[in-house]
């Protein structure tokens, strides 16, 4: 007897922490059931000596709203969201100088901007509209960068969902309705940790040395001739700065040269007497911090044997214009023979090239062209760029609207034939001969297909430079090529300087629900009362008669009654 | 505020059951062991069906209306009236009145099929921070449920225990029944091959319902004269 007890009491104890196992485990269950989820991406955040930019706050739990503002409706604890087609960028700016309480901002980029778009267009003809949106998201840009913004700030893509949450909250906020307590409520949730500094952030710069032929008994260094290119970007949402245009143009034209001058090479025949030295460098937007750092990790002679160095820095959308930009006088004997070389080669093609002097401040930490950095070296320099004038500080650094849209291939591979060209003739010493080493159909002809898949492939990738790590596959896809193409390449890493500091945390996830009012659950709640105090009685009149009921509340006096 | 939502909710769908039972002759007669022993065998004909639509039936590519697989579904849902007659007749109940005993044993089995059907949804569901109106539409199909249920278990009683019956009313009480059996069937019909919406759909339910256990009574009351 005392045995089966025992061993009932024990099944019932198991059975007992079964469930409680099960209802800790039930409780536990806390699925996301948003009514929609969307890929946000960060505004910048950064510090320039000190000073704050940018949106200084990550996580979200605020009612969304719309435009217009109702006049002195308090603001602080919702998130305004925008689509970019219809802002008005005066309305953001006093908005933001004049430091309103705001709970954030979600501003909606245009579908077609979409990195994950393939149905892209490549107009040719620049449509009114492009260039509007283009100049929208170029002022949008430069007003975010350069503001200090104490709420988070979401970019991300318009598309069905996103529309008509938005279409519902206008609807909403056009009754008058706040947006917080009552009826039909949407809530924005961005939930993630505090956004952190970067600490030592690295910027890489790749380089490629593809040897001239030295002739046997010649004791001396070949000269070089340096094709650089900086490969990072900067804009106001860092996962969303591809930079087609500036600087992936540069890039994909400097790996299409290499190709081309490793072709030649190859053949010892055919092999020129300089030497060919390619450089990726990093920290561009930050005044071209990388490549100063590049140029003093070089060897003292290799420096000394460089002939001149070509920058390429934005040639993936001009038509006929195309712009050198020295720092050296224009009368210098070395700049007029390059120049030269340029304006023959632009002649057989059909293109204008121009010449642009802009001399060096030396005081002035500022350096708007690559190749100021080498003139300050002192190795001759030019840039080859399609801007006629220099940029600002983090200005044409691959923002918002350089995507793959506003990038041309035939532009870039027009640019890699001016500049293939006007190298060979230097080389060779074709001066004044109209040869063509690169003719279309031939075995050196410029691949169009190289081209597009690289401009492809930079229109995909973000790379803001602080958030591409050392061995960031991107880089590493980058030495890759170019070993293809080049015996020696070399990586060198380095840390960016310490006026810009950086914060992490540029992309999210947004879940957006669709909320009721406590207000609604609590009329629910006496709706629900009073069903069922009504059902109550209903049974009970039915089943039992009425003076059941009445009894129920009058028990002790009928007892009373009864007695007497 | 969520976790007041399902409150609501779980009141909306399990309270009726609770009232029923309380307010009624029910508590007074202490019928709970019919109900648990109904709701009991409602799990075992659960599972049983279970069985029989993983056995039987295709997995649907769309969501449209295909007569065949609804046909074999009305089909198994006969098992749930032979459920119902094995707790209206094999079980062992107290001496408890016929007019008790198919209420108890009705609302045994709404509560069963309520509690499987409705309680995982709204706990997962009714707490997160998005509100639809699902579960308010859903505790008012359990409602909708357990007047069908409560009437099916009145005609079943007086189909299966009662002996002497009016010819005349016979066949309407088969009939009753049967439509009583297909509700599943013609909801499932409304909802997908006819496209209505939830709401829609619970509205016609509720309305069926309350029609349909307008006439039972009466059916039930009609019987019970001659005894």
């Amino acid at each position: 007897m005392a045995g089966r007890k025992g061993r009932e009491g024990e099944m019932l104890e198991s059975v007992y922490s079964v469930l409680a196992l099960v209802f800790i485990l039930v409780a536990c269950v806390e699925l996301c059931d948003a009514a929609t989820v969307v890929d946000v991406y960060r505004l910048i955040q950064y510090d320039l000596s000190g000073v704050p930019f940018g949106s200084r706050f990550a996580s979200l739990n605020h009612h969304a709203g719309s435009l217009p503002f109702a006049p002195g409706a308090d603001l602080s604890r919702t998130v305004v969201i925008i689509p970019v087609r219809e802002i008005n960028l005066t309305l953001i700016r006093d908005c933001i100088t004049q430091g309103k309480a705001l709970g954030g901002f979600l501003l909606l980029l245009p579908q077609k901007l979409s990195p994950g778009n393939r149905k892209y267009a490549i107009e040719r003809d620049r449509s009114q509209g492009k260039e509007l949106m283009r100049n929208l998201l170029f002022d949008l840009e430069q007003l975010l960068i350069h503001a200090n913004i104490p709420y988070p700030v979401y970019f991300a893509f318009e598309d069905d969902k996103i529309n008509t949450v938005l279409a519902d909250v206008k609807r909403n906020d056009a009754t008058g309705q706040p947006a917080s307590a009552t009826t039909g409520g949407y809530k924005l949730l961005v939930s993630t940790s505090e956004p952190k500094k970067l600490t030592s952030p690295t910027i890489t710069n790749i380089q490629a040395w593809l040897p001239g032929l030295k002739a046997d008994g010649d004791a001396n260094q070949l000269p070089t001739i340096a094709i650089v290119a900086s490969y990072d970007t900067f804009g106001a949402a860092p996962a969303l700065s591809v930079g087609s245009d500036s600087n992936g143009s540069g890039v994909v034209a400097l790996l299409e040269i290499a190709r081309l001058f490793s072709r030649l090479y190859s053949n010892p025949k055919t092999r020129g007497r300089y030497n060919l030295l390619f450089g990726l460098t990093s920290g561009g937007p930050y005044n071209y911090n990388g490549t100063q750092k590049w140029l003093r990790s070089l060897d003292q002679r290799m420096r000394e044997s460089i002939d001149y160095a070509i920058c390429l820095n934005s040639i993936g959308s001009w038509d006929n214009e195309i712009w050198i930009h020295v720092s050296k006088p224009p009368e210098n004997a070395y700049i007029k023979q390059i120049f030269e070389s340029f304006l023959n080669v632009a002649e057989e093609l059909g293109v204008k090239v121009g010449l642009k002097h802009k001399k060096i401040n030396v005081s002035n930490p500022r350096v708007a062209w690559e190749h100021e950095q080498f003139s300050r070296s002192r190795v001759t320099a030019v840039t080859l760029s399609e801007l006629s004038v220099a940029p600002e500080l983090l200005e044409s650094s691959g923002g918002l609207f350089d995507s793959r849209q506003f990038v041309n291939e035939t532009a870039v591979t027009r640019s890699v034939k001016l500049v293939a060209e006007s190298l060979a003739k230097h080389i060779y010493g074709h001066q004044g001969k109209k040869i063509q080493i690169f003719a279309d159909g031939s075995s050196l002809a410029v691949n169009p297909f190289y081209i597009e898949s690289w401009l492809d492939l930079l229109s995909r990738t973000p790379r803001v430079a602080p958030f591409l790590k050392k061995n960031d596959p991107f880089i590493l896809t980058l030495k890759k090529e170019l070993s293809d193409h080049v015996a020696e390449v070399n990586v060198q890493h380095e840390v960016l300087d310490g006026m810009f500091t950086f914060y992490d945390l540029t992309s999210a996830t947004l879940n957006i629900y669709q909320v009721a009012s406590v207000t609604f659950d609590l009329l629910l709640l006496l709706v629900l009362g009073s069903y069922l105090i009504l059902l109550f009685s209903f049974l009970v009149i039915t089943t039992r008669g009425v003076d059941d009921l009445i009894s129920l509340f009058r028990r002790p006096t009928s007892r009373k009654v009864k007695t007497a | 505020m969520t976790v007041f939502h399902f409150f609501n909710c779980a009141i909306l769908t399990f309270g009726p059951h609770a009232v029923y039972y309380s307010a009624t002759p029910l508590s007074e007669y202490d019928t709970l062991g019919t109900s648990v022993k109904a709701a009991l065998v409602y799990l075992g004909t659960a599972l049983v069906k279970l069985v029989c639509i993983a056995t039987f039936l295709k997995v649907p590519e769309n969501d449209g209306f295909d007569p065949y697989q609804e046909l074999l579904k009305g089909l198994i849902g006969f098992i749930d009236v032979a459920g119902l007659y094995f707790a209206l007749t094999q079980l062992t109940h107290r001496n408890i009145s016929q007019n008790h005993k198919f209420q108890a044993v009705g609302l045994g089995w709404a509560f069963a099929d309520s509690v499987l059907h409705r309680l995982a949804p709204l706990w997962v569901g009714a707490r997160g921070l998005e509100f639809t109106y699902e579960y308010i539409l859903q505790g008012l199909e359990a409602n909708a449920n357990l007047v069908v249920t409560v009437s099916l278990a009145a005609l079943g009683s007086l189909m299966w225990l009662r002996k002497n019956k009016p010819k005349t009313l016979i066949p309407i009480i088969y009939v009753c029944a049967g439509i009583l059996a297909t509700m599943p069937s013609i909801t499932s019909y409304l909802m997908r091959g006819l496209g209505w919406h939830l709401p829609k759909v619970v509205g016609f339910e509720l309305f069926t319902s309350f029609v349909m256990a307008f006439i039972s009574w009466q059916l039930f009351s009609a019987c019970q004269r001659p005894a």
